[in-house]
């Protein structure tokens, strides 16, 4: 999976690229909007990170000569922006999502996997692992071939592991990405705890291997 | 208080019945002086009662005269007051009209006109000066947070991006990850405090400009479940009094961020295992927590007052709300009641 990240901040850049890079990912870099444009016209992304402040020129260009060229690069725009407008405008013209900076590098992973399977697998998108199951679109999870029931938190979860898979994540990282923007305004995250040890428990009784670890006592990791 | 010209008409008024009430007597005497020189001339010798009787015809005449002068001098005086507040304060009362319709936060400069009246262009001059500078420190200090929060962004992105690529680490022990951990931690509330004052500058500038007619009943049905996790985690006893059908008009995102943070603060400041009341009747809706000491009412609303140590918000929460019910004239009220903090908003104006 070839993935292009353009971003003028190098240090950023290399934090994504390292967290990336173990995941059989292939990242290449950009740092500015000549060098991002020539990238895009001479190679395929399978994902395209796009910062939109960048030197050189506006980031929404990028997107719009994507788009123009009719590539099937998935986009998910980076930004420092936040304004509701920008998001809309982006998504408007055809970006895949956004994520606003600060984020955290396992909600980046999360977005990337979830863009490009939709991409690659359209309807038939189903992950499989040993045992496990996943249909995406169809919302289901199915373990030796036995359905198993999980609410839409806890599938949000599983997802969330698998796109990390071997990374420890926090439980900060975790509240964030299951309650959104209002996680941010408490400091307090015990319900991701009983979520876990629900969702830890199901995948068990239906006979799952132990993928998904508790470390240094809040952190989890989905080990394979 | 009086009016300008009322009070000179009036001081104009006493001088003139002084004046005329002095002169009564100057008349009666000067009158009476000449009808004597007139009756000595010519020999007249006068019986005691006829001279009594010219003496009240002259003082009848001359008080009568002076009254219908004073009766017309006043209905001059009143026509000329009117005709000088009309023309020559005119200016004035226009500067006057443009100021009181002058909000610093929305920006709009005055034009004033250039009265021929070197006192009035002189104000209107100095007015125009004086509002300038303070647009132009306004919207300084604004552009100044606004590029602040937004430089901030990316080297706290920086952080957390190298504080998670540490927690992947293989030879971590469980005190070193509970040291990035709370880093973290802090980080997640400088972000938080930093996304808000940016919030807080698009608002008090002019974004989130467009209106709708938002149903706030149904939003606010749609908008407490999404505390369900939070409310859980203190168990909470969530009270909901929601009254259907009630309509508001504003921006949507701006009401959405009012009720996400009224019902933030009064989850994260209620106490573990206490009823919280969410209430909303008519155009009313009052948020209700229990807590142990009341908030100083006044500090409240201001940046980064936060009432209580323990669970720090980003101290921006409730002055967002402000100025949101400030855009729209809605009025927003704190009372501390039976060991309950109660907010409410009454929505219209």
């Amino acid at each position: 999976m070839k993935i292009l990240i353009i971003e003028d901040e190098a240090d950023l850049a290399k934090s994504i690229g390292i967290y990336l890079s173990d995941e059989n990912y292939l990242c290449e870099f950009a740092s500015t909007f000549k060098e991002a444009i020539e990238k895009i016209d001479l190679y395929e992304y399978d994902c395209v990170l796009l910062d939109l402040m960048l030197p050189g020129g506006d980031g929404i260009k990028i997107l719009e000569e994507i788009k123009a060229q009719k590539k099937l690069d998935g986009v998910i725009i980076i930004s420092a922006k936040n304004s509701l407008e920008d998001k809309i405008k982006g998504l408007q013209m055809g970006a895949d999502d956004y994520l606003a900076k600060p984020f955290h590098l396992s909600e980046l992973a999360a977005r990337i996997y979830s863009v490009i399977r939709r991409k690659q697998f359209g309807n038939s998108n189903m992950i499989e692992q040993n045992e496990l199951k996943i249909d995406l679109p169809g919302k289901k999870v199915m373990v030796n071939d036995h359905d198993i029931m999980l609410t839409k938190k806890e599938f949000d979860l599983l997802i969330y592991f698998v796109s990390n898979k071997n990374k420890v994540i926090s439980k900060t990282a975790l509240a964030e990405h299951i309650s959104g923007d209002i996680a941010d305004m408490f400091d307090n995250y015990d319900f991701v705890y009983a979520h876990i040890k629900n969702l830890k428990k199901k995948l068990n009784e239906a006979g799952c291997a132990p993928y998904l670890k508790t470390l240094y006592g809040t952190g989890y990791k989905w080990q394979i | 208080m009086k009016k300008l010209l009322n009070r000179s008409l009036k001081q104009f008024m006493t001088y003139a019945s002084i004046v005329l009430l002095i002169s009564v007597p100057a008349y009666y005497i000067i009158i009476s002086r000449l009808w004597q020189y007139e009756l000595d001339e010519h020999n007249i010798v006068l019986t005691d009662a006829a001279g009594r009787e010219d003496t009240f015809i002259i003082i009848g005449a001359v008080t009568l005269l002076t009254v219908v002068f004073f009766i017309v001098m006043l209905g001059g005086f009143i026509l000329l007051n009117r005709r000088i507040s009309r023309r020559l304060w005119q200016p004035f009362y226009l500067s006057l009209e443009k100021i009181k319709n002058f909000r610093l936060d929305q920006q709009n400069p005055i034009q004033f006109d250039n009265p021929d009246i070197l006192e009035f262009s002189e104000l209107n001059q100095s007015l125009d000066r004086l509002i300038t500078g303070n647009i132009d420190v306004f919207s300084q200090q604004k552009e100044f947070a606004e590029n602040a929060s937004h430089e901030l962004q990316t080297p706290l992105a920086i952080i957390q991006s190298k504080l998670e690529l540490l927690l992947q680490s293989t030879t971590l022990n469980d005190k070193q990850y509970d040291i990035i951990e709370d880093a973290l931690k802090a980080l997640a509330r400088v972000s938080r405090i930093n996304k808000n004052l940016l919030l807080l500058t698009k608002i008090e500038g002019s974004q989130y400009m467009d209106k709708e007619n938002v149903d706030l009943s149904r939003l606010l049905m749609k908008t407490v479940p999404l505390f369900i996790n939070f409310r859980d985690d203190k168990q909470i006893d969530l009270i909901q009094d929601i009254s259907p059908g009630v309509c508001i008009e504003g921006n949507k995102i701006l009401i959405e961020i009012l009720l996400n943070n009224l019902i933030t603060n009064a989850i994260r400041y209620s106490p573990v295992n206490q009823p919280l009341r969410i209430a909303l009747n008519d155009n009313l809706l009052t948020i209700t927590n229990r807590g142990a000491i009341g908030l100083n009412p006044d500090k409240l609303f201001k940046r980064f007052a936060t009432g209580s140590s323990e669970s720090p918000g980003t101290g921006l929460g409730l002055s967002i709300v402000k100025q949101i019910c400030m855009r729209y004239g809605w009025v927003i009220t704190y009372r501390f009641v039976d060991q309950s903090h109660i907010f409410s908003v009454r929505f219209g104006n």
